[in-house]
């Protein structure tokens, strides 16, 4: 063995000899893994596990197919994180039905939560989620429970433990787990030969409404950045997702469950938080806006919330929002222009003329990507609609004032040029129709 | 001939009139006419599924060639196969007639095609689905590469009865998200490799370890794929195969197809200096005769080593012909240019619309653009495999076809057109690949247990499996549990391991006189003593000098200056022999084979004033040594020899050994000639005797110095001969290197030393 190391060491190009420091190094290492050696002998003669676990509630678990650790924290059902106490999931829950068009309501008890922390990045066959955390509600209780493998042979015992829970649900919800956390539980069934399609749920991947409310207003839509401004929560002393790798390959080397106490407390939290979104989203689709949770302050976010809602065929709720949003007074160009996309295509043209007209109002002079895009949409419209080619063709040159404008603070690449062009030729065909000389 | 237009009436005529032709004739140095070939058919196999026999009848095949006819019979018997074929003998039914069959038979059924390019595997695809819609079955083609949307991903994943992709695709792709792909993996009953002579050296070492990786995905889905290559021809196709594949295959390789009446034209440029032994330049003497075959309306093709000749000689002709042809009848055609820009090439070509087009090797592998009349290649193409195909562009099946192959002064180039047996008698060149090299090895093992743990007794290579086991676990990548070894890393191992590494260690040279815009590329082993900071660099003819060389991220700034200097780099290169493995003497001298390790530094720079050759001043380079662990081959002569040279005879005779060997070299290879490096040393520290070192430039060694070792006394023979029949007076760069370099005797004493080397005297 040593041989290939020394071989590989020669062909790097690196020192193969031993220095006094690599030896003590590989001595110590020896000896970790002795120490280790005997925990393991240990742990397999009588399934023994470390005290230390029990410290923060985590026990064994064993089923036909091997062992495993298990954590079980319940919540009373009135149990408040955040703006939100649990139980109002069993209110919300009937609005979670339009993420699937389905006849029956939903019912809070049909769901399962899950996140999962795993080993590495991406959904690439050696992903494995070291541990599985799933939430579910009761009348009485919230409960979490949190699977965690001591080392990879442990996996399929884990497994086999979920694949019992899931057919009991029938929706699964999760955060970006569309993507990420359930793919990767399915890779994980297939590689351990525990079939294809165990589970078809109906999933809810709440990452994607939360983008289309907060794109533009949060910094970012990480489920700890969302919780901290919209939900109200705020975590304390909590170890990073993206430690946990690193927590949990110290854990394997060196047998020490402390540290992982904090990967625990960590998905707790975030299972806990998961539930707060559908009840967030839940409210929100249930018309609940204002007696459970408060009206966007932002006209960007009640404009994007009233957008997400109309998406969700729930086109009553959001005019009210856009209206809101439409009469408010600090609505930005960028607001009021996404707003007048909606209304120009709904057809209500005249609110949309109104919006273009704020938006090149409320922009600073000749500047703003925004303005010009509703100068161009005005010039549009006069051209089109009411065939006053006048007008039109006053809008038409504010925007390329504007674009000019623009194109001298931002690089001139491809599409600005293309803008500028297609402008010069509207320009130039307004002139005509408007029976004018073309310069 | 026509009187009027001054064309003659087809190809037959012309070569008459070339052959009076004093001012072409008086370069040709040989001329050879291949017979033409009738075909050799076999009736269409029996069982063959009555849709795909229509769908054949219809495209006008009603009977196969022979060894299309062998290649369907090894398959349907379940063997793995490998069909070797020239160019254009229809080596895409070998694999199609087998796979499609047995897609009718089954529609359940998988199969994976692996391409060396995209632009081979969209060819591949429009073909096939051009086959299945003309059957009206529901079998569906799909490329799968870095160009698939992403929408229409899934959609392959699960549907795809035939899935084209490359190695690299596999390799980061498919293979690390296998269980995206159960479907394909549980059903696969066909993988076809084609091009497999392109799998060679590095890449080919690392394409057979995914070949390994995908083997044990299959084996893992329950499947049991049976492989189909096919390759060009080269020496060693059936054991190249099985290398790669990691199989027995079966060999067939009687090619069917017919073949229409083949010139061969060897064409030497004139010598226009004879002491410096210069000859005119091989591009202009291309531009000549390609000019002369397009201006008689013979579709033609120019192959051209590099992509600046392409550029060079595409202006030319397009010059030449101007007022005869429209402007889009001659094209270029090479690595950067768009894929749709590619295809309209193509076509152009297959429709007889272009009537010229000059290429680099981009179009030596199989993409369909029909057959042309004439192919003029600008020198030898470095393999005897390559210009096989490369001649094989031209040529259809009942008429003539011409190749001119216009040699360069490079000395390859001048030993092949004084050797026309050589060429025309021996069989291509061996493809090598070495899969076990640790390095290579290692790397896709990190990637396999990615995909799937390892268990104890599994094997992965010659390498002993506990063994790299142990290894990675000490690296900490894997964690062994349960008596299997599971990655457990938070990196995606493919992502750092690119199956094609040369290319990706170029330097890139940033001229920063006017904004800055990338100048060139220097490869990685060139860099220390080219790209040195202070060094003049020239490119076309103009003087720059480095201004800063960013060392880790491969970067050379250079600004345009204007100096009466060049600079000279010396590199200290130390070989160390680390062991022996193989060993044999012929007469004085001695030959061995082993692992050594090259140490390699610049030490300084001298500026040397043009013209007259002074020193006038020096610098210090300050760069990291490289080290190189490696396999080599070296022979030593006898103290004898030695005394009988003063010390710097003995220096000049072994340089311009060196120079002839490093050029010759290749005939023996499939390799670049950056692979390979030959280090002459006076008084060796291993042998204490003067010694000639050839090693591989890539850590482990690939095979090269080990199949040279074995081909000696071959090596040498065809040194002398090419020294000998030089035709310079005392050396020139074609040959022994130039007089500046290997002094006014160079030439008598390489070959007096020669004569002790072996071989025949």
């Amino acid at each position: 063995m040593s041989g290939l190391r020394d071989r590989m060491n020669r062909l790097r190009g690196e020192q193969a000899g031993k220095t006094a420091e690599d030896a003590a190094a590989e001595w110590l290492t020896n000896e970790a893994e002795n120490v280790q050696g005997e925990l393991e002998a240990a742990e397999q003669a009588e399934e023994w596990i470390s005290p230390v676990w029990d410290r923060f509630g985590v026990k064994l678990h064993t089923n036909e197919t091997g062992s495993f650790l298990l954590r079980r924290i319940e919540y009373p059902a009135d149990y408040r994180h955040g703006q939100h106490a649990i139980n109002e999931l069993h209110l919300a829950s009937s609005g979670l039905n339009a993420f699937h068009a389905r006849n029956h309501d939903t019912f809070a008890e049909q769901v399962l939560f899950l996140d999962l922390e795993t080993t590495g990045l991406g959904v690439g066959a050696g992903n494995v989620p070291f541990m599985i955390g799933i939430g579910y509600i009761t009348q009485e209780r919230f409960t979490i429970e949190q699977a965690l493998i001591r080392h990879p042979a442990e996996e399929r015992a884990m497994l086999a433990y979920l694949a019992e829970k899931l057919p009991q649900y029938t929706y699964l919800a999760t955060y970006n787990g569309r993507t990420f956390d359930w793919p990767l539980v399915q890779n994980r069934f297939i590689m351990n030969g525990l079939g294809r399609k165990l589970w078809e749920p109906l999933h809810i991947d709440f990452l994607h409404p939360a983008r289309s409310v907060w794109r533009n207003t949060l910094v970012s839509c990480r489920l700890s950045h969302v919780e901290e401004e919209r939900l109200g929560i705020q975590r304390e002393d909590d170890v990073p997702g993206s430690l946990a790798p690193q927590l949990y390959f110290q854990f394997l080397a060196d047998g020490n469950p402390a540290p992982l106490e904090g990967v625990f407390r960590h998905n707790e939290t975030d299972m806990l938080s998961l539930a707060c979104l559908a009840i967030r989203f839940g409210h929100l689709l249930n018309g609940n806006l204002v007696d459970y949770i408060p009206l966007p302050e932002e006209p960007e976010e009640m404009v994007r919330t009233g957008l997400w809602l109309e998406k969700m065929g729930k086109t009553n709720l959001s005019e009210p929002l856009f209206e809101m949003a439409a009469r408010s007074e600090t609505a930005g160009p960028s607001t009021l222009v996404m707003l007048a996309a909606r209304d120009k295509k709904a057809g209500n043209w005249a609110r949309a003329v109104l919006l273009w007209q704020k938006a090149v109002i409320r922009t600073s002079p000749n500047f703003g990507a925004a303005a010009m895009e509703a100068s161009v949409e005005l010039a549009m419209y006069y051209e089109h609609k009411l065939k006053d080619f006048e007008s039109a063709l006053g809008h038409a040159g504010t925007a390329f004032e504007q674009a000019l404008n623009q194109s001298m603070l931002v690089r001139r690449d491809a599409k600005k040029r293309a803008e500028l062009d297609s402008l010069r030729n509207r320009i130039a065909r307004l002139r005509r129709k408007a029976g004018m000389q073309t310069l | 001939m026509n009187r009027f237009t001054g064309k003659t009436s087809g190809l037959e005529e012309w070569l008459q009139q070339v052959r009076q032709n004093a001012d072409i004739m008086d370069n040709v140095t040989h001329w050879r006419t291949l017979a033409p070939r009738e075909a050799r058919t076999a009736p269409l196999p029996e069982g063959l599924h009555h849709a795909w026999k229509e769908a054949l009848r219809s495209r006008g095949i009603s009977e196969l060639y022979t060894h299309q006819a062998e290649a369907y019979r090894a398959a349907r018997d379940g063997h793995h196969v490998v069909a070797v074929t020239p160019t254009a003998s229809g080596k895409t039914l070998c694999y199609n007639l087998p796979v499609m069959q047995s897609l009718l038979e089954n529609e359940e059924g998988r199969a994976l095609y692996l391409f060396p390019t995209k632009a081979l595997s969209q060819d591949q695809v429009a073909e096939l689905q051009a086959l299945a819609d003309l059957m009206d079955v529901g079998i569906k083609t799909h490329t799968y590469d870095g160009d698939t949307p992403p929408t229409v991903r899934t959609a392959i994943r699960n549907a795809g009865h035939i899935v084209v992709t490359n190695p690299d695709m596999l390799h980061s792709a498919i293979l690390p998200h296998h269980t995206k792909w159960v479907k394909l993996f549980e059903n696969i009953k066909f993988i076809v490799i084609d091009e497999v002579h392109a799998y060679r050296g590095v890449f080919g070492s690392h394409v057979a370890n995914v070949v390994r990786r995908l083997k044990r995905i299959c084996r893992f889905y329950g499947s049991n794929p049976q492989f189909i290559c096919a390759s060009a021809t080269i020496d060693n196709p059936q054991e190249h195969a099985e290398r790669l594949i990691g199989e027995k295959v079966r060999l067939v390789d009687n090619n069917g197809a017919p073949m229409g009446e083949k010139h061969f034209v060897f064409y030497n440029p004139p010598v226009v200096n004879k002491q410096l032994g210069i000859r005119r330049s091989s591009v202009l003497e291309t531009r000549k005769l390609a000019g002369l075959l397009l201006n008689q309306g013979v579709q033609t093709i120019v192959f051209a080593r590099s992509r600046v000749r392409v550029e060079l000689l595409l202006t030319y002709l397009q010059e030449l012909i101007r007022d005869k042809l429209n402007d889009k009848s001659i094209r270029g055609y090479r690595g950067g240019y768009l894929p749709k820009l590619r295809r309209e090439i193509e076509r152009g070509l297959r429709s007889g619309e272009i009537r010229g087009v000059v290429s680099t090797n981009a179009l030596e592998l199989g993409i369909d653009i029909g057959q042309l009349q004439a192919c003029v290649l600008n020198g030898y193409p470095g393999t005897i495999a390559s210009t096989w195909q490369q001649s094989g562009r031209a040529g259809r099946r009942q008429e003539s076809s011409i190749t001119f192959m216009v040699a360069s002064s490079n000395p390859l180039d001048q030993y092949m057109i004084q050797n026309p047996d050589f060429f025309f008698n021996r069989p291509p060149e061996r493809a090598l690949i070495h899969p076990d090299n640790l390095l290579v090895l290692i790397d896709h093992v990190k990637c396999a247990a990615y995909e799937l743990p390892f268990e104890a007794g599994e094997q992965f290579g010659e390498e002993k499996l506990e063994d790299m086991m142990e290894f990675l676990v000490e690296e900490k990548v894997l964690h062994k549990s349960g008596g299997r070894w599971y990655w457990m890393e938070q990196s995606f191992p493919a992502h750092n391991i690119s199956l094609r590494t040369a290319a990706q260690e170029n330097f890139v040279i940033i001229d920063n006189t006017n904004g800055s815009r990338v100048l060139g590329e220097v490869d990685r082993f060139s860099a220390p003593t080219l790209i040195h900071e202070e060094a003049i660099y020239i490119h076309e003819g103009v003087q720059y000098q480095v201004e800063k060389l960013d060392y880790p991220e491969k970067k050379a700034y250079v600004r345009e200056v204007s100096v009466d200097y060049y600079t000279d780099a010396n590199l200290a290169v130390e070989l160390k022999v680390l062991h022996v493995d193989k060993e044999r003497e012929s007469g004085e001298l001695v030959r061995q084979f082993g692992e050594l390790t090259v140490n390699a530094k610049p030490t300084i720079f001298k500026k040397i004033k043009l013209r007259t050759h002074e020193n006038i001043g020096s610098g210090p380079i300050h760069l990291p040594e490289e080290e190189l662990h490696t396999s080599g081959y070296w022979f030593s002569f006898s103290e004898d020899a030695a005394a009988r040279k003063s010390k710097n005879e003995m220096q000049f005779a072994l340089l311009g050994i060196a120079n002839v060997l490093v050029h010759i070299a290749p005939l023996y290879l499939m390799c670049d000639p950056f692979d390979i490096r030959v280090v002459p040393q006076v008084k060796a520290v291993h042998t204490k005797k003067p010694t000639i070192y050839f090693y591989d430039r890539y850590p482990g060694g690939i095979g090269l110095s080990e199949r040279l070792f074995e081909v000696h006394d071959e090596l040498i023979n065809q040194a002398k001969s090419l020294i000998r029949s030089c035709t310079c007076l005392s050396g020139c760069p074609a040959c022994v290197g130039p007089i500046e370099e290997v002094g006014l005797l160079g030439k008598q004493q390489a070959l007096e030393l020669l004569n002790e080397a072996g071989g025949a005297r």
